[in-house]
């Protein structure tokens, strides 16, 4: 064979997927996109050595300029809020009690945003970012570069159409957390309940 | 004449000796030291004490923390990378260290092993009280999405006791793991701030290391700056650096000073290049000074030395005793004059030497160094003026200027008008009333602070590291001791409980403690025992669907747990921060101790040891300023004591009478000066006391030569206005210095010499029968 001919041919192959790839940028922008998400999720916790996975299931609301309010609603009641401020828990009477801050934890919840969020720029920082498929079925497949998160993360998977809609976290220990957001909608604004959780 | 020969050969002879002593001390390079700790008084006998003294100092002494920062962490993380590795290729450095590289197997294996002995008090409590609590929140964490990554995975802890001991770990500042590059960042001022420690191969008291250190960080600094970052640095070594830079120059000014303005003044008054020799004497004072103090304490404080140089202006009186004579000697000859003045000579340095010594009883190593320096310099100055110059004067023929002696003159002869006119009770009255009135305003200040003079850009720069690492530890500590570890670990429990009080008061800021870490071992017992209650309440971990041939063989494990002693769990990796805080055992036990963050207050830190047996609080500074002023008054005794013996000592050439009256113009003196510093509104500190104790001995020369009137009263005045001068050109120049410490003692000198000075011609006879 030509050695020209092939060198086009595989110069084609390389660059074709680029021209019509959607990317990260794009990836974002679709993700930035909605101020309110609503919607429920339901969390698998896979470990070795259970035969079936811990199953949690509740209700989440995703502010852009707020934070994160998660409430988990079986197999027992507890919510949660991520805000700048830091992780508050509510209590049995109702306040937010704000948990100490932990290094790790907190820059743990600051991925789990970032991911929520579609904040690729957060993201590369820390991880080998691959994105694949097209705007309405996309994968987002995170490898952790440091050898710090090495030891703790194997690959985060993503997937998602115009919402997030499942994040799969792969631990080096063997155990693994499955995420799904089903019914997530951007319809509808913060309600004014939902206002003042954020707010106090 | 043999005897004029002997002698100067004699006294090469011993130069010679003392030279090559010198050489033998200064074979390995200066035998100098920079370390203020040496300076201070010793107060901690304890052997003990002494080495947890040394451990909360070490860090201090070799480590610096350096932020960098810049509004951009990422650029504030590679810019640490970069200075990180230059750092460590600089040699200078045993460790640079900018990320955690954490030994997440260690750390793992270090949690499962330590499950039962490294479980937090509160944990511990409720894990023993309410087990079924203990499980409820378990099952509640295995759900929360948001409690932060576990080092051990689920299923080999299934009781979390890992992941408590990990959130029970104290938190360290506001430094928080960035974990995508390991580096440790804390956020302020709108910058990210990249935490870099050095850790340095000698200590700040390595002569040489802390300006190597210091020119690194200036490099470094202009490099960050010139990418937009920011350094800030903290460390001993700065000051120590600091320090150094100041003594070099104040040695160079003052020395470098009082000998110009002493050479010049020689020459303007004697008009002979020759007798310029008169400084060979300073010169082999020094030489004897120096070669006495290493002898008997090892080395040279740099201090000793800037107070030391001092000496030239001293040193430099004893050929100017015979010198001064030319003025009514004619003609003079070197010999001769020195016969006439050896006598006052004589007593001049024996009353001098009895001043200097006086310090020498002082609690302060510092001022026994100055002590021994400055009588071995006397003592060396002396010698060389009697053995030696004469004989390198030999055949000079002086014949000073005369405006010198026109001064002296004029100002005996406005004296007398002023006597003629008012008579000395009256004068006396109102130097009395100005004493008064100078001593009521007079105020009392001691500090070790005073001791340093530490420039505001350094301490501003370790308060903003302090402020936004959250690193700020304190002087003060606990020293704690126990018979055996679980006493020890008990004691310090009751401690950390008023300890955690203050905390939640705000108060204090943290503390680190051994019982943090490890629970006695009767406590890791009582935890093993509740283990048995546990199988009664693991039923919601059940209902999850563990199997219990899981949670049994759970429960098998944890009952195999050895009991920890505390050096065990000090060898992994969880020990580092307490590793510094353990004694080890010693003859009466074991002892530990208990640092702290964030607090100064020692009163309030020394109520929290009372009723603790063998609990103590160790305050350096705050014990150093109680000395401090408790020396004070042993100064003011010391004064007296050497005012006796100085009397004893005159009244064989003077009598009672002459001697009381010598020895009284220098006290009135000093009493003027007080009240002169009252006036001035300088406070009194420990060190013009020192100044004052000193200058009487000195100023005593000056009354000896007005009292022997040899050549009339107008050159003894010349010869004690040259004296005074030189000695004030010398310790005037301390006043300059920017150690408070150092430049109160010159202001107090300064001020004594000038009164000795004005008061002088009352010592002369023919006063006593004017008046």
């Amino acid at each position: 064979m030509n050695p020209f001919k092939t060198l086009v041919a595989l110069a084609l192959l390389v660059l074709t997927p680029l021209a019509h790839a959607f990317d990260l940028q794009q990836l974002s922008d679709q993700l930035a996109k909605p101020g309110v998400i609503h919607g429920a999720f339901v969390q698998e916790k896979q470990l070795r050595s259970l035969p079936q996975p811990l199953t949690s299931k509740g209700n989440f609301v995703l502010a852009k300029d707020s934070g994160l309010l998660w409430l988990l609603d079986t197999p027992l009641k507890q919510d949660y809020r991520i805000t700048a401020a830091g992780i508050a828990r509510r209590d049995t009477d109702g306040g937010w009690q704000m948990l100490p801050g932990k290094s790790a934890g907190a820059e743990q919840n600051r991925l789990f945003l970032a991911v929520l969020q579609g904040d690729s720029s957060g993201l590369q920082r820390d991880f080998d970012v691959q994105l694949s498929g097209d705007a309405q079925a996309w994968q987002l497949t995170l490898v952790p570069r440091s050898m710090l998160l090495k030891q703790v993360f194997k690959q985060i998977n993503i997937n998602g159409a115009a919402l997030v809609q499942r994040i799969e976290l792969l631990e080096t220990q063997g155990d693994s957390t499955l995420l799904k957001m089903v019914d997530s909608s951007s319809a509808q604004p913060l309600s004014d309940s939902e206002r003042a959780d954020f707010a106090d | 004449m043999p005897i004029e020969r002997l002698l100067p050969r004699l006294f090469l002879i011993a130069l010679l000796a003392v030279l090559a002593l010198a050489g033998w001390q200064w074979r390995h390079g200066a035998p100098l030291s920079a370390n203020l700790m040496e300076l201070v008084p010793g107060s901690t006998p304890d052997a003990l004490e002494l080495r947890a003294e040394q451990r909360i100092q070490e860090p201090m002494n070799r480590e610096m923390l350096v932020l960098v920062g810049h509004a951009d962490a990422e650029k504030a993380v590679e810019l640490a990378r970069q200075l990180s590795e230059k750092w460590q290729a600089s040699g200078l450095f045993e460790k640079v260290q900018w990320n955690v590289q954490a030994d997440l197997p260690a750390l793992r294996e270090q949690l499962l092993r330590g499950r039962l002995a490294m479980l937090p008090p509160k944990d511990r409590t409720e894990f023993i009280e309410h087990p079924e609590a203990f499980i409820q929140q378990r099952v509640q964490s295995l759900f929360d999405p948001f409690g932060g990554f576990s080092l051990v995975p689920s299923q080999e802890d299934w009781l979390g006791l890992t992941g408590r001991i990990q959130n029970g770990q104290p938190m360290h500042g506001s430094v928080q793991l960035d974990i995508g590059s390991g580096a440790l960042i804390a956020r302020a001022d709108g910058k990210s701030w990249v935490l870099l420690r050095a850790r340095t191969r000698a200590d700040a008291f390595d002569m040489r290391l802390p300006l190597h250190v210091s020119a690194l960080l200036d490099e470094a600094r202009q490099q960050a700056s010139a990418s937009d970052a920011q350094l800030l640095a903290a460390s001993g070594l700065l000051y120590a650096a600091h320090g150094q830079q100041q003594a070099t120059r104040e040695i160079t000014w003052v020395g470098g000073g009082a000998t110009l303005g002493i050479l010049l003044l020689l020459l303007l008054a004697f008009k002979r290049w020759r007798v310029l020799l008169a400084f060979i004497p300073v010169m082999v004072g020094m030489l004897f000074g120096a070669t006495a103090c290493v002898a008997l304490f090892g080395k040279m404080h740099v201090m000793t030395l800037v107070l030391g140089s001092s000496l030239i202006g001293v040193a430099v009186d004893y050929p100017l005793h015979y010198l001064s004579k030319s003025w009514s000697l004619k003609p003079w000859r070197s010999w001769p004059a020195l016969r006439l003045t050896l006598s006052g000579l004589s007593l001049s340095l024996a009353t001098s030497c009895i001043g200097y010594l006086a310090l020498a009883w002082t609690p302060f190593p510092a001022l026994t160094q100055i002590a021994v320096f400055s009588a071995a310099g006397l003592v060396g100055a002396y010698l060389t003026a009697v053995c030696l110059l004469p004989a390198l004067l030999n055949g000079v023929e002086l014949r000073p200027a005369q405006w010198p002696l026109k001064i002296a003159e004029a100002l005996m002869n406005a004296r007398s008008r002023l006597l003629t006119r008012v008579g000395t009770p009256v004068l006396l009255g109102m130097l009395l009333i100005f004493c008064a009135a100078g001593l009521l305003q007079l105020t009392t200040r001691n500090d070790i602070r005073q001791w340093i003079a530490a420039p505001q850009s350094l301490t501003d720069e370790a308060r903003s590291v302090a402020r936004i690492t959250g690193y700020q530890p304190t002087s003060q500590f606990f020293l704690v001791r126990g018979a055996d570890q679980q006493q020890l670990l008990e004691r310090q429990t009751s401690l950390s409980q008023r300890l955690d009080q203050l905390v939640t008061q705000g108060k204090l800021q943290g503390y680190l403690s051994l019982n943090q870490l490890v629970a006695t071992p009767a406590e890791q017992q009582a935890t093993r025992a509740a283990l048995d209650t546990l199988p009664a309440h693991w039923q919601p971990l059940l209902a999850l669907g563990v199997p219990p041939e899981v949670l049994n063989n759970e429960l098998a494990n944890l009952r195999a747990l050895p009991v920890q002693s505390i050096d065990a769990v000090l060898a992994g990796p969880l020990g580092e921060p307490w590793r510094l805080l353990w004694l080890g055992s010693n003859a009466e036990g074991v002892a530990g101790i208990v640092s702290l963050q964030g607090l100064n207050d020692a009163a309030l830190l020394r109520e929290q040891a009372q009723d603790l047996p063998g609990v103590q609080l160790v305050d350096r500074l705050g014990d150093l300023n109680k000395v401090f002023a408790a020396t004070q008054i042993s100064a003011a005794e010391l004064k007296l004591a050497s005012c006796v013996l100085i009397v004893l000592l005159l009244i064989l050439p003077f009598g009672l009478r002459g001697a009381l009256r010598v020895i009284a113009l220098p006290l009135l003196a000093a009493v003027c000066s007080l009240a002169s510093l009252g006036w001035l509104g300088q406070p009194l500190t420990l060190f013009s006391l020192f100044g004052l104790l000193l200058v009487t001995a000195i100023s005593v020369d000056y009354a000896i030569l007005m009292r022997e009137q040899i050549g009339g009263a107008a050159v003894s005045l010349l010869g004690t206005l040259l004296a005074a001068a030189t000695t004030w050109l010398s310790f005037g120049l301390l006043a300059i210095s920017s150690t408070p410490a150092v430049s109160n003692f010159g202001l107090s000198v300064s001020l004594g010499l000038a009164f000795s000075f004005i008061l002088a011609p009352w010592a002369g006879r023919q006063h006593e029968s004017r008046s």
